[in-house]
């Protein structure tokens, strides 16, 4: 797990919820595969931007995912402005994956 | 900071299109058990008589095709990284077809190819063409398309080919229209809709879905570029030398390039399984996957009928290469991916706005495993009694592995129906 963000101990709080968040098909959280890049605090505006990845560009769940995403981000940081972008630069892979998400995979 | 690309998800497509045809083809399938069962007596004769055309009808279409219709409508946003068309278009598909196929099969079934026959042909190419329309519109809206919408294109197109031409011999019956009997056309309506609709759609698909499903990264366009290639060639060969009358021999021909097809996209989807992510493999792709290898099974029955056998035994091998394509492959890709795409469906359906609000089912708990498991091993037991049957000749051994297959066609229908009357469950 490799998060960019400009707060480490706000994104660590974020995580706490966002480790309940799954991809449904793979049953694996979103943090432990990977699927987060970065999070930025704009503690000036309140504003929280997410930026993530889905294990393919084509996954139906996609949408269930992003938006399950953000009502978690909503969740930790009641007062503030969450958007959550997807990005497939760079396209997620297996180096992404953390050891316990490993672990889960069977690898 | 990188650069977010918004708008590269997929919209997928809304369920509301997609569950009719699914509810429909589990009748079908029903259906084309139940003749199965009544008329066992048609094995030992030759293919051209009501119930044997009436069976092959009800899977080609009813079971087949509508399935294919409703997982393509779903998957077509997959498939050509954009948004499916035209909802309208797409009911129109389905009660233009809905309407149409039961009455053709009833044609064929009491054997009338009048106007009720006539008229549910007619009702079955205004259902392809609204259907290719929604393919080619949805396609061709994104300046990319990618080899699986090429796939999907092409098929959609050997679709209409296939039910125009059908259409076509139906009127011959009663109008003149070609110089010969519609019964020696048959071959080429056949292997138009076999391998330009049914090959290539599931090729098309099946190398999106299979890797995505294995969580595999794996991908090799010129791979499929060259089965695409090799399947087309396979299928204007063989109805060049139909047509022209070539030798016997001159049909290794295109059975080469279809076979050498069929191992290429097994290699495809074995490197995908390869290089797959998550070890553990699910039934439904495990039966996915074993379907695949059935393809080979009508290439062997077509090699065994033009090499070894006198004419006399030809009839009864055409049974076994129709029987391992519809009731065999086709019927196996179905039942495994039916439930890996469908519970997909309803669970974006009942539980796309209500994840984050506590632990939801994962799309796999929609269903019942354990029906899917039964449903399974009476599949296999009943393919292969039935397979023995025919080669026997024997009613009993034919009639039991028919009566599998009706319990297979049973649970399948409960376990469709459990999934489209998932209701959300408390979070």
């Amino acid at each position: 797990m490799n998060i960019k963000t400009n707060s480490n101990e706000k994104c660590n709080y974020a995580l706490q919820d966002l480790y309940h968040v799954d991809d449904p098909e793979i049953g694996l959280n979103i943090v432990d595969l990977g699927l987060l890049y970065e999070m930025y605090f704009d503690e000036v505006d309140n504003k929280l931007m997410c930026i993530m990845t889905l294990t393919t560009q084509f996954c139906p769940m996609g949408d269930a995912i992003t938006t399950d995403t953000r009502a978690s981000l909503a969740k930790s940081f009641p007062d503030w402005e969450v958007t959550v972008n997807l990005t497939f630069d760079p396209a997620w892979n297996f180096s992404m994956i953390s050891p316990e998400g490993r672990t889960f995979l069977g690898r | 900071m990188m650069s977010p690309l918004i708008g590269g998800l997929q919209k997928t497509t809304n369920y509301k299109v997609v569950l009719p045809f699914y509810i429909y083809a589990s009748l079908g399938f029903l259906l084309g058990t139940i003749l199965l069962l009544c008329h066992t007596e048609v094995v030992g004769v030759h293919y051209f008589n009501p119930q044997t055309l009436a069976i092959t009808h009800t899977m080609a279409l009813a079971w087949g095709t509508m399935i294919i219709f409703g997982a393509s409508h779903q998957l077509l946003p997959v498939l050509v990284e954009g948004k499916l068309d035209s909802d309208r278009l797409a009911y129109l598909t389905f009660w233009l077809t809905a309407i149409g196929i039961p009455l053709l099969i009833y044609g064929f079934y009491v054997f009338d190819m009048g106007l009720l026959m006539q008229i549910g042909a007619i009702l079955i190419n205004l259902g392809v063409i609204c259907y290719l329309a929604n393919v080619l519109g949805s396609s061709f809206k994104s300046n990319r398309r990618n080899v699986h919408a090429w796939y999907v294109i092409t098929a959609a197109l050997w679709l209409f080919a296939t039910t125009f031409f059908g259409l076509l011999l139906v009127l011959n019956f009663r109008t003149p229209i070609f110089v010969g009997n519609s019964v020696d056309y048959l071959a080429i309506h056949a292997h138009l809709g076999i391998v330009g609709w049914f090959v290539l759609m599931v090729v098309g698909v099946g190398s999106r879905l299979i890797p995505m499903f294995l969580i595999s990264k794996y991908t090799n366009e010129r791979l499929l570029w060259l089965v695409f290639v090799l399947l087309n060639m396979a299928l204007i060969g063989f109805s060049i030398a139909y047509l022209a009358n070539f030798p016997a021999i001159s049909f290794y021909i295109p059975i080469i390039l279809g076979l050498l097809a069929v191992v290429l996209f097994c290699k495809y989807c074995y490197n995908a399984y390869k290089v797959r992510i998550r070890r553990s493999i699910d039934q439904q792709v495990k039966t996915s996957l074993i379907s695949i290898v059935q393809m080979f099974l009508p290439f062997v029955a077509l090699i065994i009928a033009l090499t070894f056998l006198p004419q006399g035994l030809f009839p009864r091998m055409a049974i076994i290469y129709g029987f391992c394509i519809f009731f065999g492959w086709i019927t196996a890709i179905i039942l495994g991916m039916t439930f890996k795409t469908m519970p997909f469906i309803i669970w974006n359906k009942v539980y796309h706005n209500k994840a984050h609000k506590g632990k939801t089912p994962a799309p796999k708990e929609i269903f019942n495993d354990n029906i899917y498991k039964i449903m399974l091993y009476s599949y296999l037991g009943g393919f292969i009694l039935f397979i023995f049957g025919i080669v026997l000749l024997h009613q009993i051994v034919l009639k039991i592995g028919a009566l599998l297959l009706l319990i297979t066609a049973v649970l399948y229908v409960y376990n469709v129906m459990i999934t489209a009357g998932h209701k959300s469950r408390q979070l």
